[in-house]
């Protein structure tokens, strides 16, 4: 039985170290290889991680923490009230109103993004409507094509991720801490800063993870409505393994993003535990 | 101090202001979709459903769809092929190392679709593969395969393992088990796994970017299409795969509230929790 058990399970581990492992492994290989008439030389140098800290390629970096750090926190100011009145103060249909939440997560991520360009556009939706109220002379341009709009679309595309975590917490969590602080005397804004918030920070780190890791490797996102100020990392390595055919280069920034995501999951893990719930 | 009504009603206000949010982009595609003028930009002038008909004739789109449905049917059979046996024994296991085994089924979910792609990119070139429909189903079976092991891990904690110690003491084979009782008991979240993985691959545009070769999947056809500025035979395709996915979901979560206990008996159930 015990040997059956066993082959049940490496059919799917071989997959992924052949399909997911090796190609990581040779990512790591190739980072310190470098590339010459098109073609990839084998090597070992430090090349491209030294290269991966020009000036250019840093400020993408730094401007891609910084929008994927915003996002996670706008997300999680926006979700964790969505979270605590699904958890906490619906008593009928909870399940369909959660279910509100998630519906739009699985459709089209493609079309989430594209959308945003109908209602921010120079002749979107928001142009018109404030140009007909008067409350604007001409078109606003910074709607689209930047970083409030790669910012607004991120938060848009990953928000269930960060509610759903978040009320599977809230939703265990015991009521009668909570009576009982208020029999006590706390008022609702104490309970909620020293009973609530803290037992429900599993789930918040749980959401911040899910929202920060595909927020730091976006690239369908800023391709689409970010302009020239709002490049991310994921366009440069995009355009590495596309036009340009610098492997070596890509593969180097491809790690970095991981040690990235690495780093930032471990901070977010010292905060509190995950849960899978 | 507020009341806790007040509280509650400010909370519901703000629950149904990000329901509008969250929706507000899908509405404004299919509301585009049906407008019968040339450029998407407001006033609606009239409703009419020429762009979708002007769909039905696009050969490019519907060629696209039904690449699409090959590499979402293929990406599907082999997640839940390798995916559901992982889950199982994984969870037969149990300890630390049946966790690390979901973990480890797990860990593409950790990694961005971006990084997948152009890996999995690096070692077919290096192996001189071409790219084809073939290459962006085994990426998608990266995207799939951990959604999977979470819907069947999930389902699976609510396992009696008695039913699987009374088989056994009756004289069933590891086979006869696995085919007469654990799989017909995962089949609705087997079937909403394969729902729900579907669903990712349809839509996947990231990994599909880099592994295409000449045969362009639906969401490529999209973003090809995008380079031309948004037309409103985009916003119907756009709002038709919304459509797609949103009742593939719904289906999937039917699926499995029809099927909430696992147990086998209710005598059973009651003794065990």
């Amino acid at each position: 039985m015990r040997s059956f058990d066993n082959a049940l399970v490496v059919p799917a581990i071989f997959w992924l170290i052949v399909f997911l492992g090796a190609p990581l492994g040779l990512v790591a290989v190739y980072s310190f290889w470098h590339t010459a008439n098109y073609a990839i030389v084998p090597g070992f140098n430090w090349a491209n991680y030294a290269h991966a800290m020009h000036d250019v390629y840093l400020w993408t970096g730094l401007r891609t923490v910084l929008i994927a750090l915003q996002t996670t926190a706008i997300a999680l100011l926006v979700g964790y009230p969505v979270a605590y009145y699904l958890a906490r103060s619906v008593k009928r249909f909870r399940l369909a109103l959660l279910m509100l939440v998630i519906a739009p997560l699985w459709t089209s991520y493609l079309v989430r993004t594209f959308a945003w360009m109908l209602i921010l556009g120079r002749n979107g939706l928001v142009n018109a409507a404030l140009m007909s109220a008067g409350l604007a002379a001409a078109p606003i341009e910074w709607l689209l094509y930047s970083k409030f709009a790669v910012t607004l679309a991120l938060v848009h595309i990953y928000l269930p991720f960060m509610v759903l975590p978040i009320y599977a917490v809230l939703e265990k969590l015991d009521g009668r801490l909570i009576e009982a602080a208020g029999d006590l005397g706390a008022s609702p804004w104490r309970i909620f800063l020293t009973i609530v918030l803290p037992l429900s920070m599993p789930g918040v780190v749980t959401g911040a993870i899910f929202v920060l890791v595909p927020a730091v490797g976006a690239f369908v996102t800023p391709e689409l409505l970010g302009g020239p100020d709002a490049n991310m990392i994921g366009n440069v390595i995009a355009d590495q393994f596309g036009g340009t055919f610098e492997y070596p280069f890509g593969s180097a920034l491809a790690l970095l993003v991981i040690a990235l995501v690495a780093v930032l999951v471990a901070v977010a893990l010292r905060r509190g535990r995950l849960s899978f719930a | 101090m507020i009341s806790a009504r007040a509280a509650s009603a400010v909370l519901a206000a703000w629950y149904w202001l990000v329901v509008a949010f969250l929706f507000a982009p899908l509405v404004v595609v299919v509301l585009f979709s049906l407008n019968d003028a040339e450029v998407s930009i407001l006033p609606i002038r009239a409703l009419s459903g020429r762009w979708y008909a002007m769909l039905m004739k696009d050969q490019t789109v519907l060629h696209a769809l039904g690449n699409s449905l090959i590499v979402a049917v293929a990406a599907v059979v082999v997640s839940v092929l390798l995916g559901a046996p992982l889950a199982i024994g994984a969870h037969r296991h149990g300890g630390k190392v049946g966790r690390a085994l979901v973990g480890f089924a797990l860990a593409p979910m950790m990694i961005p679709a971006l990084i997948l792609g152009v890996s999995l990119l690096t070692l077919l070139n290096a192996l001189n593969a071409q790219l084809s429909l073939v290459s962006v189903t085994l990426g998608h079976t990266l995207i799939c395969l951990p959604y999977v092991v979470l819907v069947l891990d999930a389902r699976l904690a609510g396992y009696d393992p008695r039913l699987d110690e009374a088989a056994l003491d009756l004289g069933a084979g590891p086979l006869m088990l696995l085919w007469t009782i654990t799989l017909p008991l995962l089949a609705p979240a087997i079937t909403a796994a394969a729902l729900l993985a579907f669903t990712l691959s349809f839509d996947d545009v990231v990994v599909a970017f880099f592994l295409t070769g000449r045969e362009n999947t639906l969401p490529m056809t999209i973003w090809a299409m995008l380079r031309y500025g948004i037309t409103p035979e985009l916003n119907a395709l756009a709002a038709l795969t919304i459509l797609v996915s949103a009742l593939t979901a719904l289906l999937a979560e039917m699926t499995l509230r029809n099927a909430r206990s696992i147990s086998a008996h209710p005598n059973l159930k009651e003794t065990s929790s």
